[in-house]
Protein backbone atom coordinates (compact mmCIF):
# COMPACT_ATOMS: atom_id res chain seq x y z
CA UNK A 1 0.00 0.00 0.00
CA UNK A 2 1.61 3.37 -0.84
CA UNK A 3 2.82 5.51 1.91
CA UNK A 4 0.21 8.52 3.37
CA UNK A 5 2.07 11.62 3.37
CA UNK A 6 1.23 15.47 3.06
CA UNK A 7 0.56 15.52 -0.17
CA UNK A 8 -1.99 12.51 -0.32
CA UNK A 9 -5.43 12.64 -1.48
CA UNK A 10 -8.11 10.32 0.29
CA UNK A 11 -10.83 9.12 -1.41
CA UNK A 12 -13.61 7.34 -0.60
CA UNK A 13 -12.93 3.95 -2.86
CA UNK A 14 -15.33 2.59 -5.57
CA UNK A 15 -18.48 0.74 -4.48
CA UNK A 16 -18.38 3.09 -1.33
CA UNK A 17 -21.20 5.20 -0.13
CA UNK A 18 -21.39 7.54 2.31
CA UNK A 19 -25.25 8.50 3.54
CA UNK A 20 -27.53 9.58 6.65
CA UNK A 21 -29.66 6.63 7.88
CA UNK A 22 -33.04 7.35 6.34
CA UNK A 23 -34.69 6.63 9.72
CA UNK A 24 -32.31 7.28 12.69
CA UNK A 25 -30.23 10.40 10.45
CA UNK A 26 -26.92 8.64 11.90
CA UNK A 27 -24.24 9.00 9.52
CA UNK A 28 -22.98 5.61 7.88
CA UNK A 29 -20.49 3.27 4.80
CA UNK A 30 -22.12 1.06 2.94
CA UNK A 31 -19.73 -1.14 1.00
CA UNK A 32 -20.19 -4.28 -0.93
CA UNK A 33 -19.68 -6.56 1.93
CA UNK A 34 -21.92 -4.74 4.60
CA UNK A 35 -22.72 -1.18 6.52
CA UNK A 36 -20.28 0.70 8.86
CA UNK A 37 -21.56 3.11 11.43
CA UNK A 38 -19.59 6.34 11.63
CA UNK A 39 -18.37 8.40 14.58
CA UNK A 40 -18.13 11.71 14.53
CA UNK A 41 -15.09 12.22 13.92
CA UNK A 42 -14.53 9.89 11.08
CA UNK A 43 -17.56 11.11 9.76
CA UNK A 44 -15.83 14.42 9.83
CA UNK A 45 -12.84 13.27 7.93
CA UNK A 46 -14.93 11.13 5.28
CA UNK A 47 -16.86 14.57 4.44
CA UNK A 48 -13.64 15.65 3.16
CA UNK A 49 -12.06 12.51 1.84
CA UNK A 50 -13.74 14.27 -1.90
CA UNK A 51 -9.84 14.50 -3.40
CA UNK A 52 -10.08 18.09 -2.99
CA UNK A 53 -8.03 18.06 -0.35
CA UNK A 54 -4.63 16.94 0.32
CA UNK A 55 -3.94 15.52 4.15
CA UNK A 56 -1.87 18.34 4.59
CA UNK A 57 -5.12 20.34 3.76
CA UNK A 58 -7.92 18.04 5.67
CA UNK A 59 -5.60 18.30 8.96
CA UNK A 60 -5.76 22.08 8.31
CA UNK A 61 -9.65 22.17 7.66
CA UNK A 62 -10.76 19.53 10.61
CA UNK A 63 -8.36 21.84 12.76
CA UNK A 64 -9.90 25.22 12.29
CA UNK A 65 -13.43 23.42 12.58
CA UNK A 66 -12.21 21.74 16.13
CA UNK A 67 -10.01 25.06 17.28
CA UNK A 68 -6.85 22.82 17.73
CA UNK A 69 -3.48 22.94 16.06
CA UNK A 70 -3.59 20.89 12.72
CA UNK A 71 -0.38 19.00 13.87
CA UNK A 72 -2.61 17.40 17.45
CA UNK A 73 -4.66 15.44 14.85
CA UNK A 74 -2.25 13.98 12.63
CA UNK A 75 -2.23 10.74 14.48
CA UNK A 76 -6.01 9.83 14.99
CA UNK A 77 -6.61 11.20 11.13
CA UNK A 78 -3.35 9.14 10.06
CA UNK A 79 -4.62 5.97 12.20
CA UNK A 80 -8.14 6.90 11.21
CA UNK A 81 -7.56 6.83 7.26
CA UNK A 82 -5.12 3.75 7.69
CA UNK A 83 -7.20 1.62 8.76
CA UNK A 84 -10.14 2.61 6.23
CA UNK A 85 -7.57 1.97 3.80
CA UNK A 86 -7.08 -1.23 5.33
CA UNK A 87 -10.50 -2.20 4.80
CA UNK A 88 -10.11 -0.72 1.37
CA UNK A 89 -13.03 1.72 2.15
CA UNK A 90 -11.00 4.92 1.59
CA UNK A 91 -7.79 5.10 -1.10
CA UNK A 92 -5.16 7.54 -2.32
CA UNK B 1 -36.52 -4.74 21.85
CA UNK B 2 -37.66 -3.47 18.49
CA UNK B 3 -35.71 -5.28 15.80
CA UNK B 4 -34.42 -3.88 12.41
CA UNK B 5 -33.25 -5.64 9.10
CA UNK B 6 -30.37 -4.14 7.33
CA UNK B 7 -29.30 -6.54 4.94
CA UNK B 8 -31.88 -7.73 2.52
CA UNK B 9 -30.71 -11.32 0.28
CA UNK B 10 -32.56 -11.20 -3.01
CA UNK B 11 -32.64 -14.42 -4.52
CA UNK B 12 -33.89 -13.66 -7.90
CA UNK B 13 -34.11 -17.31 -9.43
CA UNK B 14 -32.89 -20.48 -8.56
CA UNK B 15 -31.90 -21.15 -12.30
CA UNK B 16 -28.35 -21.34 -12.60
CA UNK B 17 -26.32 -23.05 -15.58
CA UNK B 18 -23.61 -24.43 -13.35
CA UNK B 19 -23.75 -27.04 -11.07
CA UNK B 20 -21.72 -26.57 -7.86
CA UNK B 21 -21.67 -29.68 -5.85
CA UNK B 22 -20.69 -27.02 -3.09
CA UNK B 23 -23.76 -25.04 -4.03
CA UNK B 24 -26.40 -24.20 -0.61
CA UNK B 25 -29.10 -23.84 -2.45
CA UNK B 26 -32.12 -25.90 -1.65
CA UNK B 27 -31.86 -29.58 -3.00
CA UNK B 28 -35.41 -29.45 -2.81
CA UNK B 29 -36.45 -26.15 -4.55
CA UNK B 30 -39.97 -24.98 -3.23
CA UNK B 31 -43.35 -24.75 -5.54
CA UNK B 32 -44.73 -21.40 -6.96
CA UNK B 33 -43.64 -18.92 -9.84
CA UNK B 34 -40.93 -16.44 -9.59
CA UNK B 35 -41.83 -13.25 -8.26
CA UNK B 36 -42.55 -10.65 -10.94
CA UNK B 37 -40.79 -7.27 -11.39
CA UNK B 38 -43.79 -5.46 -9.83
CA UNK B 39 -43.86 -7.76 -7.13
CA UNK B 40 -40.07 -7.25 -6.51
CA UNK B 41 -40.45 -3.68 -6.83
CA UNK B 42 -42.61 -3.76 -4.04
CA UNK B 43 -40.19 -6.19 -2.13
CA UNK B 44 -37.39 -3.51 -2.17
CA UNK B 45 -39.31 -0.41 -1.31
CA UNK B 46 -41.13 -2.10 1.94
CA UNK B 47 -37.64 -3.57 2.70
CA UNK B 48 -36.15 0.09 2.70
CA UNK B 49 -39.37 1.18 4.89
CA UNK B 50 -38.28 -1.25 7.61
CA UNK B 51 -34.54 0.13 7.65
CA UNK B 52 -32.69 -2.28 5.20
CA UNK B 53 -30.17 0.04 3.70
CA UNK B 54 -28.54 -2.90 1.50
CA UNK B 55 -29.47 -5.27 -0.92
CA UNK B 56 -27.40 -8.18 -2.53
CA UNK B 57 -29.02 -9.63 -5.77
CA UNK B 58 -28.31 -13.36 -5.69
CA UNK B 59 -30.05 -17.01 -6.66
CA UNK B 60 -29.32 -19.53 -8.33
CA UNK B 61 -27.50 -17.11 -10.94
CA UNK B 62 -29.54 -13.74 -11.01
CA UNK B 63 -28.54 -12.75 -14.61
CA UNK B 64 -31.16 -15.26 -16.15
CA UNK B 65 -33.47 -12.97 -15.13
CA UNK B 66 -34.21 -10.63 -18.30
CA UNK B 67 -35.27 -8.09 -15.77
CA UNK B 68 -31.88 -7.80 -14.20
CA UNK B 69 -31.55 -3.81 -15.07
CA UNK B 70 -35.18 -2.82 -14.02
CA UNK B 71 -34.41 -4.54 -10.20
CA UNK B 72 -31.14 -3.39 -9.68
CA UNK B 73 -33.09 0.18 -10.39
CA UNK B 74 -36.02 -0.24 -8.70
CA UNK B 75 -33.39 -1.29 -5.66
CA UNK B 76 -31.43 1.25 -5.85
CA UNK B 77 -34.47 3.64 -6.52
CA UNK B 78 -35.63 2.29 -3.06
CA UNK B 79 -32.47 3.51 -1.60
CA UNK B 80 -30.35 0.43 -1.29
CA UNK B 81 -26.33 -0.30 -1.85
CA UNK B 82 -26.56 -2.94 -4.34
CA UNK B 83 -24.35 -5.54 -4.69
CA UNK B 84 -24.84 -8.51 -7.46
CA UNK B 85 -23.52 -11.68 -6.30
CA UNK B 86 -23.24 -13.94 -9.71
CA UNK B 87 -21.12 -16.64 -11.39
CA UNK B 88 -20.53 -13.99 -14.69
CA UNK B 89 -22.73 -16.46 -16.53
CA UNK B 90 -24.36 -13.87 -19.02
CA UNK B 91 -22.05 -11.08 -18.12
CA UNK B 92 -21.62 -9.63 -21.30
CA UNK B 93 -20.74 -5.93 -22.49
CA UNK B 94 -24.36 -4.64 -22.84
CA UNK B 95 -25.56 -6.26 -20.16
CA UNK B 96 -22.89 -4.04 -17.93
CA UNK B 97 -23.24 -1.10 -19.15
CA UNK B 98 -27.54 -1.73 -18.54
CA UNK B 99 -26.22 -2.42 -14.53
CA UNK B 100 -24.28 0.55 -14.87
CA UNK B 101 -26.85 2.78 -16.00
CA UNK B 102 -29.04 1.41 -13.29
CA UNK B 103 -26.97 2.24 -10.92
CA UNK B 104 -25.05 -0.96 -9.49
CA UNK B 105 -22.36 -0.64 -7.09
CA UNK B 106 -20.36 -3.43 -6.75
CA UNK B 107 -19.93 -7.05 -8.73
CA UNK B 108 -19.11 -10.23 -6.99
CA UNK B 109 -17.96 -12.85 -9.39
CA UNK B 110 -17.02 -16.65 -8.21
CA UNK B 111 -14.65 -18.67 -9.16
CA UNK B 112 -14.07 -22.14 -8.76
CA UNK B 113 -10.49 -22.72 -8.95
CA UNK B 114 -7.40 -20.43 -10.63
CA UNK B 115 -7.13 -23.07 -13.13
CA UNK B 116 -9.32 -23.83 -16.36
CA UNK B 117 -9.51 -27.33 -16.15
CA UNK B 118 -10.72 -28.48 -12.32
CA UNK B 119 -13.08 -25.05 -12.51
CA UNK B 120 -15.01 -26.36 -14.77
CA UNK B 121 -15.32 -29.50 -13.65
CA UNK B 122 -16.16 -28.35 -10.50
CA UNK B 123 -18.65 -26.14 -11.59
CA UNK B 124 -20.06 -28.66 -13.97
CA UNK B 125 -20.09 -26.43 -16.69
CA UNK B 126 -17.19 -24.84 -19.05
CA UNK B 127 -17.12 -21.36 -17.55
CA UNK B 128 -13.95 -20.60 -16.29
CA UNK B 129 -12.55 -18.27 -19.18
CA UNK B 130 -16.33 -16.36 -19.40
CA UNK B 131 -15.59 -15.69 -15.92
CA UNK B 132 -12.08 -14.22 -16.38
CA UNK B 133 -13.20 -12.51 -19.45
CA UNK B 134 -16.30 -11.11 -17.69
CA UNK B 135 -14.05 -9.72 -14.42
CA UNK B 136 -12.04 -8.22 -16.31
CA UNK B 137 -14.75 -6.09 -18.74
CA UNK B 138 -16.64 -5.65 -15.07
CA UNK B 139 -13.22 -3.57 -13.92
CA UNK B 140 -12.87 -1.81 -17.48
CA UNK B 141 -16.70 -0.66 -16.79
CA UNK B 142 -15.48 0.64 -13.64
CA UNK B 143 -17.27 -1.59 -11.31
CA UNK B 144 -15.75 -2.82 -8.02
CA UNK B 145 -14.82 -5.98 -8.02
CA UNK B 146 -15.32 -8.50 -5.43
CA UNK B 147 -14.06 -12.45 -6.05
CA UNK B 148 -15.44 -15.05 -4.37
CA UNK B 149 -14.29 -18.94 -3.89
CA UNK B 150 -16.03 -21.23 -1.86
CA UNK B 151 -13.43 -23.69 -0.35
CA UNK B 152 -12.86 -27.64 -0.17
CA UNK B 153 -11.16 -30.60 -0.27
CA UNK B 154 -11.29 -30.59 -3.80
CA UNK B 155 -9.22 -26.85 -4.27
CA UNK B 156 -8.20 -25.41 -0.72
CA UNK B 157 -4.51 -26.85 -2.04
CA UNK B 158 -4.28 -24.03 -4.81
CA UNK B 159 -5.04 -21.52 -2.31
CA UNK B 160 -1.82 -19.50 -3.17
CA UNK B 161 -2.64 -19.54 -6.95
CA UNK B 162 -6.29 -18.52 -6.39
CA UNK B 163 -4.90 -15.68 -4.07
CA UNK B 164 -2.43 -14.44 -7.61
CA UNK B 165 -5.34 -15.07 -9.53
CA UNK B 166 -8.04 -12.38 -7.50
CA UNK B 167 -4.85 -10.14 -7.44
CA UNK B 168 -4.34 -10.55 -11.24
CA UNK B 169 -7.77 -9.30 -11.96
CA UNK B 170 -7.21 -6.33 -9.44
CA UNK B 171 -10.18 -7.29 -7.37
CA UNK B 172 -10.62 -4.68 -3.93
CA UNK B 173 -12.02 -7.59 -2.25
CA UNK B 174 -11.50 -11.39 -2.01
CA UNK B 175 -14.20 -13.85 -0.08
CA UNK B 176 -12.44 -17.06 0.52
CA UNK B 177 -15.34 -18.42 1.53
CA UNK B 178 -14.83 -22.21 3.17
CA UNK B 179 -17.98 -24.48 2.05
CA UNK B 180 -20.56 -24.54 4.49
CA UNK B 181 -22.91 -27.58 4.40
CA UNK B 182 -26.49 -26.70 3.29
CA UNK B 183 -28.63 -27.85 0.40
CA UNK B 184 -26.15 -29.22 -2.15
CA UNK B 185 -23.14 -29.12 -0.09
CA UNK B 186 -24.80 -31.20 3.08
CA UNK B 187 -25.64 -34.08 0.40
CA UNK B 188 -21.68 -33.56 -0.79
CA UNK B 189 -19.97 -32.92 2.53
CA UNK B 190 -18.04 -36.15 2.91
CA UNK B 191 -16.51 -35.51 -0.28
CA UNK B 192 -16.23 -31.61 0.28
CA UNK B 193 -14.96 -31.24 3.61
CA UNK B 194 -10.79 -30.34 3.95
CA UNK B 195 -8.81 -32.12 5.49
CA UNK B 196 -7.23 -31.01 9.20
CA UNK B 197 -3.95 -30.90 7.27
CA UNK B 198 -5.29 -29.18 4.39
CA UNK B 199 -7.28 -26.35 6.84
CA UNK B 200 -3.78 -26.16 9.14
CA UNK B 201 -1.82 -25.57 5.55
CA UNK B 202 -4.12 -22.74 4.26
CA UNK B 203 -4.86 -20.42 7.16
CA UNK B 204 -1.28 -19.46 7.08
CA UNK B 205 -1.23 -18.63 3.44
CA UNK B 206 -4.36 -16.50 3.60
CA UNK B 207 -3.05 -14.38 6.99
CA UNK B 208 0.45 -13.57 4.82
CA UNK B 209 -1.97 -12.86 2.06
CA UNK B 210 -3.82 -10.66 4.34
CA UNK B 211 -1.23 -8.86 5.27
CA UNK B 212 0.82 -8.65 2.25
CA UNK B 213 -2.41 -7.44 0.43
CA UNK B 214 -3.11 -4.73 3.34
CA UNK B 215 -4.80 -1.47 1.86
CA UNK B 216 -4.81 -3.19 -1.82
CA UNK B 217 -7.20 -6.36 -1.89
CA UNK B 218 -8.89 -6.79 1.06
CA UNK B 219 -8.75 -11.18 2.12
CA UNK B 220 -11.78 -12.23 3.88
CA UNK B 221 -11.36 -15.60 5.28
CA UNK B 222 -14.04 -17.48 7.26
CA UNK B 223 -12.49 -20.64 9.44
CA UNK B 224 -14.75 -23.64 9.15
CA UNK B 225 -17.27 -24.24 11.96
CA UNK B 226 -16.52 -28.02 11.84
CA UNK B 227 -12.93 -27.49 12.67
CA UNK B 228 -13.46 -25.04 15.59
CA UNK B 229 -14.99 -25.38 19.28
CA UNK B 230 -17.33 -22.67 18.73
CA UNK B 231 -20.12 -22.23 16.40
CA UNK B 232 -20.59 -19.27 13.96
CA UNK B 233 -22.98 -16.20 15.10
CA UNK B 234 -25.43 -17.14 12.50
CA UNK B 235 -26.40 -14.41 10.86
CA UNK B 236 -25.75 -12.09 13.54
CA UNK B 237 -29.07 -13.73 15.41
CA UNK B 238 -31.96 -14.71 13.91
CA UNK B 239 -34.29 -12.21 12.76
CA UNK B 240 -31.97 -9.53 14.29
CA UNK B 241 -30.31 -8.19 10.92
CA UNK B 242 -30.81 -9.73 8.45
CA UNK B 243 -33.81 -10.89 5.34
CA UNK B 244 -33.76 -12.91 2.92
CA UNK B 245 -36.56 -13.60 0.37
CA UNK B 246 -36.81 -16.55 -2.26
CA UNK B 247 -37.41 -16.25 -5.57
CA UNK B 248 -41.00 -17.37 -4.98
CA UNK B 249 -41.21 -14.67 -2.23
CA UNK B 250 -41.01 -16.77 1.19
CA UNK B 251 -39.12 -14.61 3.29
CA UNK B 252 -36.40 -16.24 5.30
CA UNK B 253 -34.09 -15.25 8.50
CA UNK B 254 -31.30 -16.64 6.21
CA UNK B 255 -30.93 -18.07 3.26
CA UNK B 256 -30.70 -21.90 4.06
CA UNK B 257 -33.67 -21.84 6.85
CA UNK B 258 -36.09 -23.80 4.74
CA UNK B 259 -33.47 -26.96 5.80
CA UNK B 260 -35.61 -26.55 9.16
CA UNK B 261 -38.61 -28.28 8.26
CA UNK B 262 -40.90 -27.64 11.10
CA UNK B 263 -41.03 -23.99 9.80
CA UNK B 264 -43.88 -22.57 7.31
CA UNK B 265 -42.49 -19.36 6.30
CA UNK B 266 -44.98 -16.57 4.71
CA UNK B 267 -44.94 -15.07 1.75
CA UNK B 268 -44.74 -11.96 0.48
CA UNK B 269 -47.36 -12.52 -2.20
CA UNK B 270 -50.01 -12.81 1.00
CA UNK B 271 -48.63 -10.49 3.73
CA UNK B 272 -46.90 -6.82 4.12
CA UNK B 273 -43.03 -7.56 4.64
CA UNK B 274 -43.47 -5.68 7.88
CA UNK B 275 -45.78 -7.87 9.68
CA UNK B 276 -43.64 -11.00 7.65
CA UNK B 277 -40.54 -9.52 9.93
CA UNK B 278 -42.24 -8.62 13.27
CA UNK B 279 -45.11 -10.71 14.08
CA UNK B 280 -44.78 -14.03 11.76
CA UNK B 281 -44.35 -17.10 13.81
CA UNK B 282 -40.86 -18.03 11.74
CA UNK B 283 -39.71 -14.64 12.62
CA UNK B 284 -40.20 -15.10 15.93
CA UNK B 285 -39.14 -18.83 17.01
CA UNK B 286 -35.82 -17.96 17.35
CA UNK B 287 -35.46 -14.39 17.85
CA UNK B 288 -33.54 -13.26 20.86
CA UNK B 289 -32.52 -15.77 23.70
CA UNK B 290 -35.79 -16.83 25.08
CA UNK B 291 -36.27 -19.98 22.70
CA UNK B 292 -32.32 -21.40 24.17
CA UNK B 293 -32.12 -24.76 25.62
CA UNK B 294 -29.20 -25.53 28.05
CA UNK B 295 -25.73 -25.09 27.18
CA UNK B 296 -26.69 -21.96 25.52
CA UNK B 297 -29.51 -20.72 27.91
CA UNK B 298 -26.42 -20.09 30.48
CA UNK B 299 -23.64 -19.43 28.63
CA UNK B 300 -21.44 -16.23 28.35
CA UNK B 301 -21.43 -16.22 25.00
CA UNK B 302 -25.40 -16.68 23.90
CA UNK B 303 -25.28 -12.66 23.19
CA UNK B 304 -22.14 -13.01 20.87
CA UNK B 305 -23.40 -16.20 18.76
CA UNK B 306 -26.60 -16.36 19.22
CA UNK B 307 -26.08 -20.12 20.05
CA UNK B 308 -25.01 -20.63 16.60
CA UNK B 309 -26.94 -22.05 13.45
CA UNK B 310 -30.43 -23.42 13.43
CA UNK B 311 -30.24 -24.74 9.95
CA UNK B 312 -27.08 -26.53 10.81
CA UNK B 313 -29.07 -27.98 14.57
CA UNK B 314 -32.12 -29.17 12.18
CA UNK B 315 -29.33 -31.15 10.07
CA UNK B 316 -26.92 -32.25 12.53
CA UNK B 317 -29.14 -33.32 15.19
CA UNK B 318 -32.52 -33.05 13.74
CA UNK B 319 -34.00 -30.60 16.07
CA UNK B 320 -33.57 -26.83 14.97
CA UNK B 321 -34.15 -25.58 18.74
CA UNK B 322 -30.49 -26.93 20.38
CA UNK B 323 -27.30 -25.59 20.89
CA UNK B 324 -25.41 -25.72 17.03
CA UNK B 325 -23.65 -29.24 17.13
CA UNK B 326 -20.53 -27.03 15.93
CA UNK B 327 -20.18 -25.90 19.45
CA UNK B 328 -17.71 -27.84 22.25
CA UNK B 329 -20.65 -27.79 24.58
CA UNK B 330 -22.83 -29.09 22.29
CA UNK B 331 -24.20 -32.98 24.18
CA UNK B 332 -23.88 -33.35 19.68
CA UNK B 333 -20.34 -32.36 18.97
CA UNK B 334 -19.12 -36.20 18.98
CA UNK B 335 -21.15 -37.25 16.43
CA UNK B 336 -19.95 -34.02 14.10
CA UNK B 337 -15.95 -34.94 15.28
CA UNK B 338 -16.92 -38.72 14.83
CA UNK B 339 -17.48 -37.44 11.07
CA UNK B 340 -14.87 -35.08 11.13
CA UNK B 341 -12.49 -38.12 12.03
CA UNK B 342 -13.56 -40.45 9.60
CA UNK B 343 -13.88 -38.01 6.47
CA UNK B 344 -9.97 -37.69 6.97
CA UNK B 345 -9.24 -41.04 5.44
CA UNK B 346 -12.03 -40.74 3.13
CA UNK B 347 -11.40 -41.60 -0.70
CA UNK B 348 -13.72 -38.34 -1.63
CA UNK B 349 -17.30 -40.07 -3.44
CA UNK B 350 -18.54 -38.99 -6.46
CA UNK B 351 -20.40 -35.79 -6.45
CA UNK B 352 -23.76 -35.08 -6.72
CA UNK B 353 -23.83 -32.15 -9.25
CA UNK B 354 -26.54 -29.35 -8.55
CA UNK B 355 -29.44 -29.21 -10.55
CA UNK B 356 -32.11 -27.28 -11.87
CA UNK B 357 -35.53 -26.43 -10.60
C1 LIG C 1 -25.59 -19.57 -3.99
S1 LIG C 1 -24.54 -18.47 -4.84
C2 LIG C 1 -25.60 -17.65 -5.98
C3 LIG C 1 -24.90 -16.63 -6.87
C4 LIG C 1 -24.10 -17.16 -8.05
N1 LIG C 1 -24.75 -18.26 -8.69
C5 LIG C 1 -22.71 -17.55 -7.63
O1 LIG C 1 -22.47 -18.73 -7.43
O2 LIG C 1 -21.86 -16.67 -7.52
C6 LIG C 1 -24.20 -17.17 -3.67
C7 LIG C 1 -22.77 -17.11 -3.12
O3 LIG C 1 -22.63 -18.16 -2.19
C8 LIG C 1 -21.43 -18.85 -2.45
N2 LIG C 1 -21.69 -20.23 -2.01
C9 LIG C 1 -22.39 -21.17 -2.65
N3 LIG C 1 -22.46 -22.31 -1.94
C10 LIG C 1 -21.75 -22.07 -0.81
C11 LIG C 1 -21.44 -22.88 0.33
N4 LIG C 1 -21.86 -24.12 0.43
N5 LIG C 1 -20.70 -22.33 1.31
C12 LIG C 1 -20.27 -21.05 1.23
N6 LIG C 1 -20.54 -20.24 0.18
C13 LIG C 1 -21.27 -20.76 -0.83
C14 LIG C 1 -21.19 -18.67 -3.93
O4 LIG C 1 -19.84 -18.84 -4.29
C15 LIG C 1 -21.67 -17.26 -4.14
O5 LIG C 1 -20.66 -16.33 -3.85
S1 LIG D 1 -24.63 -23.89 -8.80
FE1 LIG D 1 -22.83 -22.57 -8.43
S2 LIG D 1 -23.14 -20.84 -9.76
FE2 LIG D 1 -25.14 -21.85 -9.57
S3 LIG D 1 -26.18 -20.88 -7.83
FE3 LIG D 1 -25.08 -22.59 -6.99
S4 LIG D 1 -23.10 -21.73 -6.36
FE4 LIG D 1 -24.02 -20.26 -7.77
S1 LIG E 1 -23.19 -23.11 24.47
FE1 LIG E 1 -24.45 -21.96 23.03
S2 LIG E 1 -24.03 -19.79 23.47
FE2 LIG E 1 -22.40 -21.02 24.45
S3 LIG E 1 -20.72 -21.06 22.95
FE3 LIG E 1 -21.96 -22.90 22.60
S4 LIG E 1 -23.46 -22.28 21.04
FE4 LIG E 1 -22.59 -20.38 21.88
Amino acid sequence: MNALTDQSRAVLARGVRLRADPLSGEPLLLFPEGILPLDATTHDILLRCTGDLTLAGLLLALSEEYEVEPDELRTDVVQCLTHLRQEMLVVW
Amino acid sequence: MKYRPYLLLAELTYRCPLHCPYCSNPARYPDGRELTTAEWQRVFREAAALGVLHAGLSGGEPLQRADLPELVGAAREAGLYTNLITSAAGLNEARLGQLKAAGLDNIQISFQSDQESPANRIAGAAMHRVKLAAARMAHAAGFPLTVNVVLHRDNIDRLEEIIALAEELEAERLELANVQFYGWAFRNRAGLLPTRGQIAAAVPVAARAKQRLLGRMRILFVTPDYYSDRPKPCMDGWGRRFLTVNPVGEVLPCPTAKEIKELRFDNVRDHALDWIWHESAAFRRFRGTEWMPLPCRECEFREVDFGGCRCQAALLAGDAGVTDPACALSPHRERLTEFVQAAQSLEAPDFAYRQNP
